[in-house]
């Protein structure tokens, strides 16, 4: 087996997740290098939504390193605004959010907005909302790449800025007024996790192999489901590793960082 | 009617915030629907020739106390030139209103570090902050983590919505955004049930910026625009706002104008004053004229970074006198850039087609 980096996994599972003939909204880094494998690889029918304002662009000139690049507008089949986006998200027509997050819990809502302390005089202010908010309420579902902490998959986020299944009542999403149908895959360079259709909580689906469920939950601080068909992630092919190094990250912006 | 989410049941928020949240009085934080409908009916509609300077055009809309709407988006189209001669001319106690930005924030941030007697920022209606690929903006955490600026969060779409909402002449807008999340409890949304579906459904209020800053690739002398790539929020901005400076990399003719109208994303009509300003974006990205200069954002965030980590400002405002003070105009701070630079910027972007016929 070749060997991969811990960006690749997150990268290429993410591409795994997606399925053809859908449209993605994609939040900048890894979630654009998953999509455009996906599109060379499974997926040729999946495009993108950049959330500055365009559909369907052809990355020709290289990965966009902002979702607002001018690169992200290269042959784009639609090129508008923020409004235009958002709005045919709002309106059904974007099947996935693609985003990150600091924290998450059991139900999946997902903090970026604040870390530690209290929202008026937080320990860790990060930049905020973005699109994040918008696509986790109005894409069908919710994709979310995170890093495999104890202090990131919490008990309790510190500040929900992206909407999940909140306290798992099978009304919350309603009541709350939003659109989708909310959390669907969260992915991790050691496991991939959905949720369950009756209690909406966190389901380890996989694990990287030689990996144990024992492993994972060591990681975070909430008791995990373990789905009954436990399986391994599938690990990127040496085709899918000169795609991702050569085509979609040659810079190697994100697939090279380290792990902290 | 007034309604909730079940977010109560799920945030870790203080019930003392939540209260205090609860009980503050709505008050729009630029002008109210109102104001921005007499300051539009006040304006002389003939299409006038509106080019002007920016030393000229901010003396006379930039104002102490007014809420600045900052166009673009992260590191696109971002209105540096504008920014540049806000700072040289001072403005204090400002309100910032933007979706996403980066460089135009951080560099009103860092003056206010320098002389807060000259530039300083109360408040900021954002949806985020930072510079993406690059990194977080130190200067909001500073602000933030010791409690010097107040934030109001919503997502991206709420603030492009809220400036919607300005743009339409309307004083709120219903989004499916932020119910269920913090921001519900935090921003000046509210929840209603709707009087038509009986469902939930959060309300934001209209956005009008006192002033509207746009940077855009095309327009003629009376402001009729075209934007190529992204539009960002820059048509709403400019609509919502009750004044509007634009810069564009071109002037182009009213006959190329009236060729294409339905290329025109902002009419002149709610567009006060035009400088035709090339790389007036500089150092973000211009579709069709220039891609973004990484190395400059990133040797100005180190600065900013620095000061973060150290509270040493001095190098800050060694670049802030040379590039900023030192300067009369834009141009002058774009002279001392290596023509390579630019000419690299415009080569990696001139491939994308725009039309300017």
């Amino acid at each position: 087996m070749a060997e991969y980096g811990p960006f690749e996994m997150i990268a290429f599972t993410g591409s795994r997740v997606l399925e053809d003939n859908k449209i993605v909204f994609v939040g900048t880094g890894l979630p654009i290098i998953g999509a455009m494998h996906a599109q060379l690889t499974h997926a040729p029918s999946l495009n993108m939504i950049f959330e500055a304002g365009s559909l369907a662009a052809i990355l020709e000139q290289g990965m966009p390193l902002s979702v607002g690049d001018t690169r992200a507008f290269r042959k784009a089949v639609f090129a508008k605004g923020l409004c235009s986006v958002f709005e045919l998200t709002q309106r059904g027509y974007a099947d996935y959010a693609f985003i990150g997050g600091a924290q998450v819990d059991m139900y999946g809502n997902i903090g970026s907005t604040i870390e530690g302390g209290d929202y008026l005089h937080p320990t860790v202010r990060f930049p905020g909302s973005g699109g994040a908010g918008a696509m986790a309420a109005n894409c069908e579902q919710t994709i979310a790449i995170m890093a495999l902490e104890k202090r990131r998959f919490v008990n309790k986020v510190d500040f929900i800025t992206s909407i999940g299944f909140g306290d798992g009542s099978p009304d919350y999403r309603r009541k709350a007024g939003v659109m989708g149908s909310g959390p669907y895959r969260v992915i991790t360079n050691q496991a991939l996790f959905g949720y369950d259709e009756n209690s909406r909580r966190m389901v380890l689906l996989e694990v990287l192999p030689g990996k144990t469920a024992k492993d994972i939950q060591e990681l975070v601080s909430f008791e995990l489901l373990i789905s009954p068909d436990l399986k391994d992630m599938v690990e990127p092919s040496e085709n899918d590793l000169k795609l991702l190094r050569e085509k979609c990250d040659p810079d190697g912006y994100f697939l090279k960082r380290k792990v902290k | 009617m007034a309604a909730k989410s079940l977010i109560r049941n799920v945030t870790s928020l203080s019930s003392e915030l939540i209260q205090k949240k609860e009980q503050a009085k709505f008050e729009y934080w630029g002008a109210t629907p109102a104001e921005a409908r007499r300051a539009a009916v006040a304006k002389k509609k003939g299409l006038h020739d509106k080019r002007t300077t920016l030393k000229e055009a901010v003396a006379r809309y930039a104002k102490d106390g007014m809420n600045l709407g900052l166009g673009g988006f992260v590191n696109t189209r971002t209105p540096v030139a504008i920014v540049h001669e806000i700072i040289r001319h001072g403005a204090r106690n400002l309100t910032l209103s933007m979706q996403s930005n980066s460089i135009c924030c951080e560099l009103l941030a860092a003056a206010m570090i320098i002389n807060p007697d000259h530039v300083s920022i109360k408040r900021v209606e954002l949806a985020w902050w930072g510079y993406e690929v690059i990194g977080i903006a130190p200067l909001l955490r500073h602000l933030v983590q010791n409690g010097i600026i107040e934030l109001d969060d919503y997502t991206n779409y709420g603030m492009s919505a809220r400036f919607k909402a300005g743009s339409m002449g309307i004083p709120f807008i219903p989004t499916r955004d932020h119910g269920g999340s913090d921001m519900e409890l935090v921003n000046r949304g509210r929840m209603i049930e709707c009087p038509f579906t009986g469902e939930n459904i959060y309300l934001v209020p209209a956005c009008h910026p006192d002033l509207g800053i746009v940077h855009v690739q095309a327009a003629d002398m009376h402001g009729n625009a075209r934007i190529f790539g992204a539009l960002c929020t820059c048509p709403e901005i400019a609509q919502a706002a009750v004044h509007t400076i634009m810069t564009c990399d071109q002037i182009i003719p009213n006959a190329s104008i009236r060729q294409h109208p339905n290329l025109t994303e902002i009419p002149y009509a709610v567009v006060d004053a035009v400088v035709e300003q090339p790389l007036g974006a500089y150092p973000g990205a211009s579709y069709g004229y220039n891609w973004f200069d990484m190395p400059e954002f990133l040797a100005f965030r180190g600065m900013c970074d620095e000061f973060r980590k150290t509270g040493n400002k001095d190098k800050l405002k060694a670049w802030f006198d040379k590039y900023i003070f030192g300067c009369e105009t834009f141009d002058d701070f774009l002279a001392t850039r290596p023509y390579k630079t630019i000419k690299e910027l415009r080569q990696r972007d001139g491939v994308q087609p725009i039309i300017l016929e």
